[in-house]
């Protein structure tokens, strides 16, 4: 569903309305916090008044809450979003410049507006300073350019970064801002300096704050998140990609693959663990369709370094299968045609007899005879013999109980 | 003008619950735009649309003025939004009665010397906001809200820094 302008379901034309209304919000709420006292806002950094880190810390972990939520329902796709760029030392040096300014001017670009319209006459020198230092950027940008447009390393999530699910790193985000919350409260109680700009509305948030733990505790347990919506293919390349026959994989190839031990293919079973267990094809991995979009399956689909290839008994569960992954934005997932009741007819139904004639053999009954010898014998290469997972049944024999 | 009528004077609302607000307005700001807060952009609007139009030779040869020969960068999104913060900041300030014209400094320092240090500040704010492509709205706060890594890593070089250098400026604050 969202975010509505980017994917054109309100019109753009709206947009400079919206950002209006936004902005007049936006600077309310900055103005009302406080925001427009550099004393107030210093305060953050010698302890006297900690309301920056509060509202910052409240509002971006507010958003983060929402838009976690929002995506995890699906109604923000986050390919849409802005994430921002990271270009890893113009980010960094930028941030401590910017420390250097906070700490020297009082303000941040945001805070600045909304002080100099309520007459605040340090604001406008501070800004007049910004004009001046992007005037300055601007003209020695050849200078900077390096440094701003180097060592760009794509547009990362946190989570990745660290390594974390985002679920634990939502977790911790709001246990730490929680944890800053207290501490911060604890030393701006003890100061004994300013006081009096401390002039602020008597109102108690045990109880949101409370709520927020407990809601970070549930972000930790949510079930099985959606996942990679934001790479869900659009309605018109999936309806292309199920009509065009590109998914299919001749038994002939899966069949050449495997006697000949190319290990090209990443073959995933998604017929009931059941059937699984009777009997499977060499190397085979086991998804039933039931589990296919569950996030443990993610990694038997992609990132093999093979060619995925799904088989059922016939080409319908398998189908199934590949319509639900590759809606979810998988790619290169294909589907063995026709599936395991094809491969059976293919190499047991002509008759031994004929084949044993090794002169007048053409190449493809020499390898339709090699073939079915190989499944009946199992392997003749220990090395693929050694691959295939348990339980070893007798493959000819399960071939045909599995039809 | 350090004179304050306490009594007409209202209080500052409760800062979690402003940052609560802000926050929704935020999340909002993200489902229908895709984009989040900012305030740096339309600074650097406005001064890519002086430069331009003033010197159009140094706008060809430069790649960050370039930006003015794309089309017109004070129609932006970032624009309206920052006329609308101007709004909503007198809105408020008048709502609590805070329109007083004064300079807010710490104690132990003049005037002028607050001031000098208010252009320098805002000086490297629009330096550094420009090198983190956005400034603590944009960049941090914003960028936080959507996990991504640059927004916290901003966020991080901004505060880290403010507390290690903090206590060299005490004298301007305490």
């Amino acid at each position: 569903m969202g975010p509505l302008i980017p994917q054109d379901i309100i019109s753009g034309d709206l947009n400079f309305f919206f950002a209006l209304i936004i902005g007049i919000a936006f600077g309310f709420i900055l103005e009302q916090a406080g925001f427009s006292s550099s004393r107030k806002l210093a305060g953050v950094f010698y302890g006297y008044d900690f309301v920056v880190l509060k509202v910052f810390f409240t509002a971006a972990v507010t958003a983060a809450i929402g838009l976690f939520f929002l995506k995890y329902l699906g109604w923000v796709d986050f390919n849409f979003l802005y994430v921002n760029p990271l270009y890893l030392w113009s980010a960094l040096i930028g941030g401590i410049v910017m420390g250097f300014g906070f700490i020297l001017g009082g303000f941040c670009p945001g805070t600045s507006l909304g002080a100099a319209v309520i007459g605040k006459i340090d604001a406008w020198f501070f800004i007049a300073g910004m004009f001046l230092g992007v005037f300055i950027f601007g003209i020695f940008y050849p200078v900077f350019e390096p440094l701003h447009t180097g060592y760009f390393l794509g547009n990362p999530f946190i989570y990745d970064t660290l390594g974390l699910s985002q679920q634990w790193f939502l977790f911790l985000l709001i246990f730490m801002a929680l944890a800053a919350f207290a501490v911060t409260q604890l030393i701006e109680d003890n100061s004994t300096r300013f006081k009096e700009l401390l002039y602020t509305q008597k109102l108690s948030v045990r109880y949101p704050l409370l709520f927020a733990f407990i809601l970070s505790i549930i972000i930790l347990f949510l079930p099985n998140q959606r996942h990679s919506y934001a790479n869900e293919m659009s309605r018109n390349d999936l309806a292309a990609a199920i009509l065009s026959n590109e998914r299919y994989v001749p038994v002939e190839k899966v069949v050449h693959s495997l006697v000949h031990d190319v290990r090209d293919l990443h073959l995933v079973d998604v017929r009931p663990v059941a059937e699984f267990n009777t009997f499977h094809l060499p190397g085979a991995v086991s998804v039933p369709l039931e589990n296919i979009l569950e996030k443990t399956s993610e990694d038997n689909l992609t990132g093999t370094g093979k060619t995925t290839v799904l088989y059922a008994n016939s080409s319908d569960k398998a189908d199934m299968a590949w319509f639900f992954v590759t809606r979810e934005g998988f790619k290169n997932i294909y589907v063995m045609e026709d599936g395991l009741n094809k491969m059976y007819n293919f190499l047991f139904s002509t008759p031994d007899t004929l084949v044993n004639n090794n002169n007048n053999m053409t190449p493809e009954e020499k390898f339709v005879q090699n073939a079915r010898k190989w499944f009946r014998e199992g392997s003749v290469q220990s090395a693929v013999k050694a691959s295939m997972p348990a339980p070893s049944a007798a493959p000819a024999k399960a071939v045909k109980g599995g039809c | 003008m350090e004179t304050k009528v306490k009594n007409e004077v209202k209080p500052y609302m409760n800062p979690y619950l402003a940052g609560f607000l802000l926050g929704i307005v935020l999340l909002i700001t993200f489902f229908i735009t895709g984009r989040g807060l900012g305030a740096s952009g339309a600074i650097k609007s406005t001064v890519i649309t002086v430069v331009g139009k003033a010197s159009p030779a140094t706008a060809e040869s430069n790649h960050f003025f370039a930006e003015y020969l794309k089309g017109s960068p004070l129609k932006s999104w970032l624009v309206f939004e920052v006329i609308g913060m101007l709004l909503g900041g007198f809105l408020s300030g008048f709502l609590s009665n805070r329109l007083t014209l004064r300079v807010d400094k710490g104690p132990g320092i003049k005037i002028r010397t607050r001031l000098i240090f208010a252009v320098l500040g805002g000086m490297l704010f629009g330096i550094g906001s420009q090198l983190g492509r956005g400034c603590t709205s944009g960049a941090a706060l914003s960028g936080m809200a959507v996990f991504s890594t640059a927004g916290f890593l901003t966020m991080m070089g901004i505060f880290g820094t403010g507390y290690v250098i903090a206590y060299f400026f005490r004298k301007l604050w305490l």
